[in-house]
C-alpha cells in the first residue's frame, strides 16, 4: 500500500457516483478532442503553408480572373525564385453533386512551387507527355475509386468549351501523395493548355498566381513589387503570405474558432460544475476520516495533496477515455466520408492541450475541497458524528 | 395514492436548499446543455430564415444550365431578348416583360468585427430590379444613376462591413463608388448585397454585354411550366429555371443542415454530461434522506411514493434549467447579427433566432435528463430496508 | 523507576462562547510516568476528552505546558505535531474510527506511511500487529465485515504499529458489550504489562477502570485520585 491506493480507494469509494463523474469528464474531452479535430482540419491549408510561398489574386476578390501575361511578368520580378499559377475549374464527376476540387495549371512550375506533392518518377514523366494527363491526390482518388489510366469526363460548372460541351475528356496519369505530413491531397491537377485552348469565353485568363521568395525576409518587397507592377491596370493585385490567404478564406466562415471555443467552453463548465460540487460533498462525507488521518500524524499538506490527486486522478482518467472515445468517433467519421474529410483525428498538439486541460481541471476541482481539508481542525472533525 | 406522493414530493422539495450546491450545479449545467443547443439552433434558424425565407414562388430565376450558382453562370445579350418575348413571363400595363438581367461579381469588403476583408456580392442591376424583389424598400437616400459610379447597400451590409454609410466613397479594387441609398428587402440575402448600374459594371469589370442571372415574374400559376418549355424547345437557350424559392431552398440546405448536424450531436454529448451529474445529485438527495424515507416508509408509505417523489424533484430541477437555459439564449443570442459565408463564397448578413419550437426541443431535452437522472436514484428511495430507520 | 513520561503545568483551557469564557479546567499540573495505565473518570462534560486531546497534541491549551519525553509540545507548529504524533502518540478512539475503504491489515499500515520503513518491513510489523491483537486471520476483511470488538482490535494495532511512547484511549469499550470489553481491556493491560506502553483511558465504566493501575477523577477541573492498584 501507498498513497497511490489510499487516493484510488477514496475515489472509489462510491463507485456510482465516481463512474459518474468520469463519464461526464468523458463527454466534455470527447467535445474538446473533436472540435479541435475540427479546428485542425479547417486550418490545415495552413499547416501546409510555407513561410516563403506567396499568392497573388485580383485585387478585387480571388473569384476574379486575371490575363495569363502576368504570369511571365510575375517571373521576371526580383526576387522570385518560381511562380506558377492555377486557375479554378468548378469540377464535378458524372453527377453535379460529386464535386471534384481541381484546379487548371502549370504542371512543371506547380510542382516547383509545391515541391511537398510528389508521385513515382514514371508517372512524372507520363504527365507532361500528354496533355489530357491529370495529376488525383491520393485522398481524392481513393473517394472516387480511381487509378492511373482511368478516363473520365471532367466536368465544369463554369466554364464551356467552344462546341457547347462543358466537359474535359482526361486521364488519370499520376497520383499525388504528401509523404509525412497528415494532410490532405483530395484535389486534381489538370493542365492548363489542355483546358485554355477548349474554353468558349475568358480564355487566356488565370486564377492566381503562387510564388516562391526563397526567404520569408523577403515576402514584404516581393509583394510590393508585384502589386505595384500591375497597380492602376483593368486587374489590380494583391500578394499575401499562403498562410495570411488561406487563414482569411477560413474567416469568413464567421468565427468559427470563437464559436467552437464557446461550446467547449460551455462543455466545461458543465462538468467544472458537476465535479466541483461532487468533489466538494465528497470530502465533506469524509470529514472524520480526514481528522483520523491528521491524528495519526499525516500532515495538512500531505493531506492537501491526496484530495487534489484524487481530482486529478479522476479528471486524467475520464479525460484520457474522453479522448479515446474522439479518436474513435473521428475515426467513425472519416471512415462514413470516405476520402472527403482527410486529416481528420486527434492529433498530438490536440493530445498535448488536453493533457494540459485535465491537469488544470482536476486541480481546478480539488482546489477547494483540498483547502477544506486541509484547514480541518481535528478536534472539530472528531467531534462530527 | 396521490395524497402520499404529493407528501413525499412536498418533503423532497422542501429539502432542496439544504443541498443547495448540487441542485444549483445540476441546475446550471443542464441550462448550458439547452443554451448551446439553441444557440446552434438560432443560428440555423436564422440563417434558414434569411437565405430561404424570401423566396417568392412567383418569380423565376435563370442560370446558364448546369451552373448552379450565379458565380458561375453567363450568357449574352441574345439570351435576355430571348426571355423578354418567352411565354409565362408577366408583363407590365405598357406590355413589357417583367424581367430583371443582372451580372454579379465579387469583391472585398472590411468586416466590421474583425477588420478583416471578406467577400460580398456586388450586382449589377437596372431599375427593374427592385421590381422583383418582394419587400424591397429604400430606407435612405435614392436610387443609383444610369451609368454612375453610385451604389446602393443592403442594411445587412451596412451592419456588418464598415465604410458604406450614405454618402460616404469607397475602394473597391481599382474603382472608387459613391453610395447613394440604402435599401432593404426585409432580411433577404439582397441585404447583403451592393447594387450598381450594370452597365457601369459590366464596363469596369470587363464583361462585355453579359449577364449572370435573369430573374422574371411569373404569369400566374402555369407561368413556371410555360417558360420551361418554352426555353427546352428553344435550341439558343441553354438554361435552368427554378422558382426563386427553390433556389434559395437549395443554397440554404448546405450549411444550415451543416450547423444542426453539429448542434444536435454536440447538445446530446453534453446532455450526457449533465445526465451524470443530475444522477449523481439525486443519489445525493436519497442518501441525505434515508432515514426520512424509511420513516415515511414504516408509517406506511408506498415505495412507490417515495420513487415518485424523487423522479418530480429530478424532473423539477432539470425544468429550471432547461427555462435558464432558453432564457439565457434567447436574450443573449435573439436577434443578434452575424454573417458567413453562403452560396458562392459571399457573405450572407443574418440575426440569430430563437423560436418556439426550438425551446420547446431545448425544454424537453432537458426534461429527458431530468428523467433518467433521476430514474435510479427514485429506484434506490423506493428500496430502502425499513431497518434504516434506526439510522 | 520513576521515569516522567508527560509533564502538565498550570495547564488551564477555556472557550469562549460569545462573551462569556467557559474554564474547563485551570492550574492543572500533573505528570504520567512512563509504563503507567491511568483510567481517567469523571461526569459528563469534565473535559476528560479535552485533556486528551492536550495529551495528544491534537488540541492547543489556552495557557501552561505540556512536555512529553522532556519535549514542550503545546507551542510546536501543526506540521510538527503531526510529525510528532505519527511516532509518539496511538489513539483509540469509542467509534473505531477506521477506514471504512481499506482492509484491517491496510488499516494498520497507514501510520507507517508516515514512517520511511520498507513495505516488507511494514508488511513485517502490521503482521505482528495483528497478531497482538489477535486478528490475523481477519487482515483481508473491511471494518465493515467485522464485528464492533475486532474494529477495536484493529484500531488497537493501528495505535499500536507505529511503536509509540504512549496510547491515548477515549472511552474504548463505551460502545461494546461487557465480554467484548474485557477482552479489549486485557489486551490494553497485556500491552501496558508486557510491551511496557504507557496508556491514558478515559471511560465511564468503573469496571474498565479497575484493568488500570491508577484511577484519576476529574471533577470540576481538578484531579481526585481514587484508587490505584498493585
Ligand atoms: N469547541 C468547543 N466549544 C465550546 N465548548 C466546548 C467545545 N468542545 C468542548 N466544549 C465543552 O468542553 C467541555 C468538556 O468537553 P469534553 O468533550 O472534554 O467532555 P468529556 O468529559 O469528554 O465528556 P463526555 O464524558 O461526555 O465525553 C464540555 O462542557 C463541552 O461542552
Ligand atoms: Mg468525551
Amino acid at each position: 500500500m501507498n498513497d497511490l491506493t489510499l487516493i484510488r480507494k477514496s475515489l472509489f469509494r462510491k463507485k456510482t457516483r465516481a463512474i459518474l463523474l468520469i463519464l461526464s469528464i468523458m463527454t466534455a474531452f470527447l467535445i474538446f478532442g473533436a472540435l479541435a479535430s475540427i479546428d485542425r482540419v479547417l486550418n490545415s491549408s495552413e499547416e501546409l503553408s510555407r513561410a516563403d510561398r506567396l499568392v497573388t489574386v485580383n485585387k478585387i476578390n480571388f473569384t476574379q480572373t486575371m490575363p495569363y501575361a502576368y504570369w511571365g511578368r510575375v517571373g521576371a520580378v526580383e526576387g522570385v525564385q518560381a511562380v506558377t499559377h492555377a486557375s479554378w475549374f468548378g469540377g464535378y464527376y458524372q453527377d453535379i453533386r460529386n464535386f471534384v476540387q481541381a484546379f487548371a495549371v502549370d504542371v512543371d512550375t506547380y510542382l516547383e512551387v509545391y515541391p511537398e506533392l510528389v508521385m513515382p518518377a514514371d508517372q512524372r514523366a507520363a504527365l507532361s507527355e500528354r496533355r489530357d494527363c491529370v495529376a488525383v491526390g491520393a485522398d481524392l482518388a481513393e473517394q472516387y475509386g480511381w487509378a492511373v489510366g482511368d478516363r473520365f469526363p471532367l466536368s465544369s460548372n463554369i466554364w464551356r468549351q467552344a462546341d457547347g460541351s462543358s466537359a474535359w475528356d482526361v486521364e488519370v496519369c499520376a497520383i499525388m501523395t504528401i509523404p509525412d505530413q497528415e494532410l490532405p491531397t483530395n484535389y486534381l491537377l489538370m493542365q492548363y493548355d489542355y483546358y485554355n485552348e477548349a474554353l468558349a469565353f475568358n480564355r487566356d485568363q488565370i486564377g492566381w498566381m503562387i510564388l516562391l521568395t526563397g526567404d520569408p525576409a523577403n515576402n514584404d518587397a516581393v509583394s510590393e513589387r508585384i502589386d505595384t507592377l500591375f497597380a492602376n491596370s483593368p486587374a489590380e493585385t494583391e500578394t499575401t503570405t499562403e498562410a495570411a490567404f488561406s487563414q482569411a478564406f477560413v474567416e469568413q466562415l464567421g468565427n468559427i474558432g470563437l464559436i467552437l471555443s464557446l461550446v467547449v467552453g460551455a462543455a466545461f463548465a458543465t462538468i467544472l460544475m458537476i465535479v466541483g460540487t461532487t468533489m466538494v460533498m465528497a470530502i465533506n462525507e469524509r470529514t472524520k476520516e480526514v481528522g483520523v488521518m491528521k491524528t495519526l500524524g499525516f500532515s495538512s499538506s500531505r493531506i492537501f495533496t491526496h484530495v487534489l490527486s484524487e481530482s486529478v486522478l479522476l479528471s486524467l482518467v475520464g479525460g484520457l477515455l474522453g479522448l479515446g472515445a474522439a479518436v474513435l468517433l473521428l475515426g467513425g467519421i472519416a471512415e462514413v466520408a470516405g476520402g472527403q474529410l482527410p486529416g481528420l483525428g486527434v492529433g498530438r498538439e490536440t493530445w498535448i492541450q488536453a493533457l494540459g486541460l485535465m491537469l488544470a481541471f482536476g486541480l481546478l476541482t480539488g482546489f477547494v475541497p483540498a483547502v477544506n481539508a486541509m484547514r480541518l481542525k481535528i478536534v472539530e472533525a472528531l467531534g462530527k458524528d | 395514492m396521490i395524497s402520499q406522493i404529493s407528501a413525499v414530493t412536498s418533503i423532497n422539495l422542501r429539502s432542496i436548499p439544504q443541498r443547495w450546491g448540487m441542485s444549483l450545479a445540476t441546475i446550471l449545467s443542464i441550462a448550458l446543455v439547452v443554451g448551446v443547443l439553441l444557440g446552434f439552433l438560432a443560428m440555423a434558424n436564422g440563417f434558414r430564415a434569411t437565405v430561404s425565407g424570401t423566396g417568392s414562388e412567383s418569380i423565376a430565376v435563370l442560370l446558364r444550365s448546369g451552373s448552379q450558382a450565379e458565380l458561375n453562370s453567363g450568357f449574352g445579350r441574345d439570351t435576355v431578348r430571348l426571355i423578354e418575348t418567352a411565354p409565362g413571363v408577366a408583363r407590365d400595363e405598357d406590355g413589357a416583360a417583367i424581367l430583371s438581367a443582372e451580372l454579379y461579381v465579387i469583391t472585398d469588403a472590411t468586416k466590421r468585427s474583425t477588420g478583416n476583408d471578406a467577400s460580398l456580392s456586388l450586382r449589377g442591376v437596372d431599375d427593374m430590379a427592385p421590381r422583383l424583389r418582394e419587400n424591397f424598400e429604400l430606407v435612405e437616400g435614392r436610387m443609383f444613376a444610369e451609368g454612375s459610379n453610385e451604389i446602393v447597400v443592403g442594411e445587412g451590409v451596412l451592419r456588418e462591413f464598415s465604410g458604406f454609410e450614405l454618402n460616404s466613397t469607397i475602394r473597391m479594387g481599382p474603382n472608387e463608388w459613391r453610395v447613394v441609398g440604402v435599401f432593404s428587402t426585409g432580411g433577404s440575402v439582397f441585404d447583403s448585397e451592393i447594387w450598381a448600374d450594370i452597365g457601369t459594371v459590366q464596363n469596369l469589370y470587363q464583361r462585355g454585354a453579359s449577364y449572370q442571372s435573369i430573374r422574371v415574374q411569373l404569369d400566374g400559376e402555369t407561368g413556371l411550366t410555360e417558360l420551361q418549355d418554352y426555353a427546352e424547345n428553344e435550341p439558343r437557350l441553354d438554361l435552368d429555371i427554378t422558382t426563386e424559392k427553390e433556389f434559395f431552398a437549395q443554397s440554404a440546405g448546405g450549411l444550415s443542415n451543416l450547423i444542426m448536424y453539429l448542434g444536435w450531436p454536440l447538445a446530446i454529448i453534453m446532455a450526457v454530461g449533465a445526465l451524470a451529474g443530475a444522477w449523481n445529485a439525486m443519489y445525493a438527495s436519497v442518501d441525505s434522506r434515508v432515514r426520512e424515507i424509511a420513516t415515511l416508509r414504516t408509517l406506511g408509505f408506498s415505495g412507490f411514493a417515495a420513487f415518485v417523489g424523487t423522479l418530480v424533484e429530478s424532473l423539477l430541477l432539470a425544468f429550471i434549467g432547461g427555462l435558464v437555459g432558453a432564457l439565457i439564449t434567447y436574450f443573449v443570442f435573439d436577434g443578434v447579427s452575424a454573417s458567413t459565408m453562403g452560396g458562392s463564397f459571399t457573405q450572407v448578413v443574418f440575426s440569430f433566432a430563437v423560436t418556439i419550437q426550438s425551446v420547446i426541443s431545448g425544454v424537453v431535452l432537458a426534461l429527458i435528463v431530468g428523467l433518467f437522472g433521476g430514474f435510479f436514484p427514485a429506484l434506490r428511495a423506493s428500496r430502502v430496508p425499513l431497518l434504516e430507520v434506526h439510522g | 523507576m520513576t521515569d516522567v513520561l508527560y509533564e502538565l503545568t498550570d495547564l488551564s483551557k477555556k472557550y469562549t462562547r460569545g462573551k462569556e469564557s467557559v474554564a474547563i479546567f485551570e492550574d492543572l499540573t500533573m505528570t504520567i510516568n512512563r509504563g503507567d495505565f491511568i483510567a481517567i473518570m469523571g461526569p459528563s462534560g469534565s473535559g476528560k476528552t479535552t485533556l486528551l486531546n492536550l495529551l495528544g497534541g491534537i488540541d492547543k491549551p489556552s495557557g501552561g505546558q505540556v512536555v512529553c519525553n522532556g519535549l514542550r509540545i503545546d507551542n510546536l507548529s501543526q506540521a510538527k505535531l503531526a510529525k510528532w504524533r505519527s511516532s509518539h502518540v496511538g489513539f483509540i478512539f469509542q467509534f473505531y474510527n477506521l477506514m471504512p475503504t481499506l482492509t484491517a491489515a491496510q488499516n494498520v499500515e497507514l501510520p507507517l506511511l508516515l514512517t520511511k520503513l520498507s513495505s516488507k518491513e511494514r508488511k513485517r510489523r502490521v503482521q505482528t500487529a495483528m497478531e497482538v491483537v489477535k486478528l490475523a486471520e481477519r487482515a483481508k476483511h473491511r471494518p465493515r465485515q467485522l464485528s464492533g470488538g475486532q474494529q477495536q482490535r484493529v484500531a488497537i494495532a493501528r495505535a499500536l504499529v507505529a511503536d509509540p511512547d504512549v496510547l491515548l484511549c477515549d472511552e474504548p469499550t463505551g460502545d461494546l458489550d461487557r465480554a467484548t470489553a474485557d477482552e479489549i481491556l486485557e489486551t490494553l493491560q497485556l500491552l501496558n504489562s508486557e510491551l511496557g506502553k504507557t496508556i491514558v483511558m478515559v471511560t465511564h465504566d468503573p469496571a474498565a477502570a479497575k484493568y488500570a493501575r491508577r484511577e484519576l477523577h476529574l471533577d470540576k477541573g481538578r484531579f481526585v485520585e481514587t484508587g490505584a492498584m498493585a
